[in-house]
């Protein structure tokens, strides 16, 4: 997708609020995520086939560790001929050799299994009152259902949903586990399955499984199974799932945020982060959730990328809401954490961090305040200066914003913190789109050394950097826009020799120190 | 892969198609190079010759040649890296490599498809076998598991569930796997983490022409200079050349017969190859016998003519041999003939006195008519002056096609030319030498010695080139072992750096091991060379095909050095 496109979204995605300020504001851009999920989808891909090994039976490990149990392998006809038996035993172990055909590493014969017909026998054998049977069913339809969409949906068309959600109560937990998970894959095909499942009643007996006293009485695994699933039934948008489902589901995860698996804790962040990914309404229904923002910020820096990575998405999903949703994260202290944030060895949570920091940026000016008073402006700058490309892109989008929906003082503190060499180093960026945001800081800036009368000034330590050269070349850019903008930008502030000569005269350069920080001058000079 | 039958495998292949002839500027590949000329001459073969100094022109000589080329012969380059990484060839390129470098890279070593390599079984190669170093990417990647690998993805919508086995099997294969992975990378330490040479590229395209049945005196002669060159530029250990003279003498006698039925007398333009076992005197019959001593290394090292000393002793040495100054100062054509007659004999006993003992080398002479004698060794140096000419006009395209030219037998002008130039670079050599000694330029460093010439040293432009740098870093390094007390130095490897470009600012670095009459001549400086730019991220330039030569940007020397210190301590 061209940059144009992305960005068009972007701009479509603004919060509305009061003044200019609110179009900057950006929502996560939907492609983004499709991207991410075509991405992911490679990744499942790419591990099945990557996965593949010595066939199993001739690997001298497998005689090894498996020679005790039966290394014969079934053919599917042979399954066929077993699950159609009379026998309750040879159905048991036709269920058992297909299962352990699924769940061998290389290529399972999935539509093998599926185009024999074998779905509807699986399926029956779940309600059965044979503990074995419905075990070795509900693994071998969950492997079918971990497969492609037409895979899951030859196990949803055979009725497989109602049979799974009666197994997740069982009294037997590695049968409600193996249901649980085959729920798990089938609501993680997409959201018109995922509503099924709800719509099935899944979500109940989920809920009622997680409500004991002590989670930690539960095995890990069994947790793990149970988090991800309800993360499958908040996943996914077009449309979102249910208002009642989610209403009924949010209690638990604020619950599972406190136990201390960290497996469990990423899959509930993710959870979170997919039902903040939306309008402001889904959004509020998380923030006011107690003690939820402040468990966020307390796992923000805890320092394991699996959890920091989802909870980061959340609070950046967050304050693209509304500006009390914004405050509430604020107040919550999450800024405390954006100096490690920032600084994280990983691009990607920086780039995340910068995001959110211009979500924020684009709010009121007191939380620009808060901003700079958490120290995170010479950070930014940094990031600005050194961040990875699409890193340097979010930082761009938080300066404008900054610089939009400042006040003058916050502008001046900006430029002190040396914010625009980086800035116009960016100019020499392919991205249009980029160079139009650039250019809008520019603008603003401009504007409010307007208003003190500094723009000479500034003119001075925009020429002193390289950037006139920069924005001057832009005047022959290809895309309109740029052009109007730089030649707008030269027109009014850098043409006309006489106001050169005052830029160069001795007495301007001498205080050409009271640019930097560490001069304590008034407030109001560059 | 390695080519068994090059006959089959390489000439019928080439001698149907336009072959493009990338060569190597030293003296070996040039001499290899001038044997396959003749024998595409004889089978008017169509080629397209182009000479390479490094990597870098490698691969621009590629890029210009793939269009119209499918069969590239590379000749003394491209063994000792993976090649189809480097340059990126279509699938239908194939290169034909006689390469003396080793250790060769193991991906040539295993391409069955792209990568002919002409190289002798009978090398004492080493290459590690498939099985060991290579597995099928599929196992490989198996490890991954999926996201948890990478922590901080979205977790995947689906998950299959394998067999409990199936998890230990897993469990027991990465487990396999990282074990097979260190094995492996201990393997290719090993094997990779000395250069050496294996042999003379002549040699093996001789021999190509021998098995032809189209091999002439001319095609013997400059096989003789390839390996010859091999032991004036020290590539090769004393065993190895003595090995492969004894090869090259058979053919010599089988060629020396051949013609002897023919008219016995020698005609003007007749050639005529003999063994001989002759002085390690360099260019003595092109120059009077006294400089020769001088400039060479073997006598000037053992007198130690950089001191007072040395210089008395060599005279006492003229003395005990009984020959007049006058007739040892002047031109050895115009000595006595009384005085030459028996002068080898002479010279080896007063030499025995001095504790010369190798005074006298295996060697082989060629006469071209009556009037011409020349020592092979006296070609090579006369060669490689011409080569690495540093004359202002002379580019090194002019100097690859002069020196070239000095290797045929109608050309003796530019190899008298070769000759004087020769002289010059052993005279500066020496001096070079004798200054660097007697100024205490040599120090050590702890693992190794190390010595820099500075920018206005006189000579210096001459030792920016790969060739003369490393003749005079041999000979430096025997002249330090005789003229050092320190026990311990004498044991240590010798690294010379010397100004390269003074306008880019860069240095030319090279390092060789020590020095010893058993050397194995293997050199591990080019691994060295690696890590310590890699670590102390030096900008370097490892473009030589030699890996133990490198260019260094001047102001990242004492990093790039002290990290060589640490890493060798």
């Amino acid at each position: 997708m061209s940059a144009g496109n992305e960005n068009g979204v972007r701009m479509d995605k603004f919060k509305n609020k009061g003044k200019d300020a609110n179009e900057l504001r950006r929502r996560r851009v939907e492609v983004n995520v499709e991207l991410r999920k075509a991405k992911k989808d490679d990744q499942i891909f790419k591990r099945r086939n990557v996965n593949t090994l010595v066939d199993e039976a001739t690997s001298p490990l497998h005689e090894k560790s498996q020679n005790c149990q039966a290394p014969r392998q079934w053919s599917v006809e042979e399954i066929l001929a077993g699950v159609n038996s009379n026998n309750l035993d040879v159905q048991l172990n036709a269920t058992q050799a297909a299962r352990k055909l699924l769940s061998r590493e290389r290529h399972p014969p999935i539509d093998h299994i599926i185009s024999a017909g074998l779905i509807p026998k699986l399926v029956a054998f779940l309600g059965l009152e044979s503990p074995p049977i419905q075990f070795e069913a509900a693994w071998a339809l969950t492997n079918i259902a971990s497969g492609t969409s037409d895979q899951t949906s030859a196990v949803v068309e055979g009725g497989a949903i109602p049979a799974f959600i009666r197994l997740v109560i069982s009294p037997h937990p590695h049968i409600s586990e193996q249901a649980v998970w085959a729920l798990g894959n089938i609501a993680g095909d997409g959201s018109v399955y995922r509503d099924q499942v709800i719509k099935h009643g899944a979500v109940a007996p989920l809920l009622s499984l997680l409500a004991v006293p002590e989670l930690s009485l539960f095995s890990s695994g069994y947790l793990r199974n149970i988090t991800w699933t309800v993360s499958n039934l908040c996943r996914n948008k077009h449309p979102s799932p249910p208002l009642a489902a989610v209403q009924q589901i949010i209690p638990t995860l604020v619950r599972l945020l406190h136990h201390d698996d960290k497996e469990v804790l990423a899959d509930t962040c993710w959870a979170l982060s997919y039902l903040t990914d939306g309008p402001n309404d889904r959004i509020e229904m998380v923030v006011v959730q107690t003690g939820l923002i402040s468990r966020l910020v307390q796992l923000l820096g805890s320092g394991e990328i699996s959890v920091v990575t989802p909870s980061l998405r959340v609070i950046g999903n967050m304050v693209t809401g509304t500006d009390e949703q914004t405050q509430a994260v604020l107040n919550a202290g999450a800024l405390s954490m954006f100096p490690g944030l920032l600084r994280h060895h990983k691009s990607n949570i920086q780039k995340e961090a910068s995001w959110t920091l211009s979500n924020i940026t684009a709010g009121r000016d007191s939380q620009i305040q808060d901003i700079i008073n958490a120290g995170l402006v010479p950070l930014m700058v940094d990031v600005l200066r050194k961040g990875d490309y699409k890193t340097q892109k979010e930082a761009v989008w938080a300066i404008t914003n900054f610089t939009s929906g400042g006040t003058v003082e916050q502008v001046v503190y900006l430029v002190q913190a040396n914010v625009l060499e980086p800035l116009l180093n960016l100019l020499s960026t392919k991205d249009s789109k980029t160079i139009l945001v650039i250019l809008d800081a520019i603008t603003n800036i401009f504007l409010a050394g307007d208003k003190i009368g500094e723009a000479d000034k500034l003119c001075m330590m925009i020429e002193e950097c390289g950037g006139l050269d920069k924005i001057e070349a832009l005047q022959s850019h290809e895309n309109e826009l740029v052009y109007k903008a730089s030649l707008s930008l030269i027109e009014k502030y850098f043409s006309g020799e006489e106001e050169e000569d005052q830029c160069v005269a001795p007495e301007l350069t001498t205080d050409g120190y009271a640019f930097q920080i560490s001069e304590n001058q008034s407030t109001f000079n560059f | 892969m390695f080519i068994t039958d090059i006959r089959k495998e390489f000439y019928d292949v080439v001698v149907n198609q336009r072959v493009a002839l990338l060569v190597s500027s030293e003296i070996d590949a040039l001499c290899a190079c001038k044997i396959l000329q003749a024998l595409f001459h004889c089978d008017q073969v169509q080629y397209t010759l182009v000479p390479v100094t490094g990597w870098q022109d490698l691969g621009t000589a590629f890029l210009e040649h793939k269009e119209q080329f499918r069969c590239f012969v590379l000749i003394n380059c491209g063994a000792n890296v993976d090649l189809l990484e480097t340059l990126q060839p279509e699938e239908d390129s194939i290169f034909f490599i006689c390469d003396t470098h080793r250790p060769v890279d193991v991906v040539n070593v295993y391409n069955d498809t792209q990568v002919k390599l002409m190289i002798k079984q009978d090398d004492d190669l080493g290459v590690p076998s498939y099985d060991d170093i290579f597995r099928d990417e599929e196992e490989e990647g198996g490890n991954d598991s999926g996201n948890e690998s990478d922590g901080g993805s979205e977790p995947s919508g689906k998950r299959r569930r394998y067999d409990e086995g199936e998890v230990e099997r897993r469990i027991e294969r990465q487990r396999a796997t990282r074990e097979w992975e260190a094995r492996r990378r201990e393997i290719l330490f090993d094997y990779e983490q000395y250069e050496y040479h294996g042999t003379s590229a002549a040699m093996v395209i001789f021999e190509l022409a021998w098995v032809l049945t189209k091999d002439t005196k001319d095609m013997l002669w400059w096989a003789i200079i390839g390996l010859t060159d091999q032991l004036v530029h020290d590539k090769i250990t004393h065993m190895k050349y003595v090995t492969d003279i004894a090869t090259l003498q058979r053919h010599v006698s089988r060629h020396n017969h051949r013609n002897e039925d023919e008219d016995n007398s020698l005609s003007i333009d007749c050639m005529r190859i003999s063994f001989e076992y002759d002085l390690r005197l360099a260019l003595y019959q092109h120059w009077s016998l006294f400089e020769s001593i001088c400039n060479s290394s073997y006598t000037s090292c053992n007198f130690k003519l950089w001191s007072m000393h040395g210089q008395k002793k060599l005279q006492e040495f003229l003395a005990d041999m009984g020959l007049p100054l006058k007739q040892v100062k002047q031109k050895f054509n115009s000595m006595d003939m009384s005085v030459k007659e028996n002068l080898r004999e002479v010279i080896e006993e007063s030499s025995n006195k001095y504790g010369m003992k190798d005074i006298r080398i295996q060697t082989f002479g060629v006469h071209f008519g009556f009037k011409n004698h020349f020592l092979a060794s006296d070609v090579v140096h006369a060669t490689a002056a011409l080569l690495e000419s540093t004359e202002k006009d002379d580019s090194p395209g002019d100097n690859f096609i002069k020196a070239l030219d000095c290797l045929s037998r109608s050309n003796l002008e530019r190899l008298h030319g070769g000759i004087d130039l020769a002289k010059k670079k052993l005279m500066a050599i020496q001096q070079t030498v004798a200054s660097c000694i007697c100024t205490n330029l040599i120090l050590s460093q702890g693992p190794f010695l190390y010595c820099y010439l500075l920018e206005g040293t006189p000579d210096v432009k001459l030792f920016s080139k790969p060739m003369a740098l490393t003749l005079l870093c041999k000979y430096l390094l025997k002249a330090f072992v005789r003229s050092t007390r320190n026990k311990r130095c004498k044991l240590l490897p010798l690294i010379i750096a010397a100004p390269m470009d003074v306008e880019k600012r860069t240095v030319i670095v090279l390092g060789i091991p020590p020095e010893s009459e058993t050397s194995d001549k293997k050199n591990f400086f080019g691994r060295a060379f690696e890590k310590a730019a890699e670590s102390t991220s030096s900008r370097t330039l490892h473009d030589h095909f030699d890996t133990s030569i490198i260019e260094l940007k001047m102001e990242d020397r004492t990093k790039f050095l002290d990290a060589l210190i640490t890493l060798l301590s």
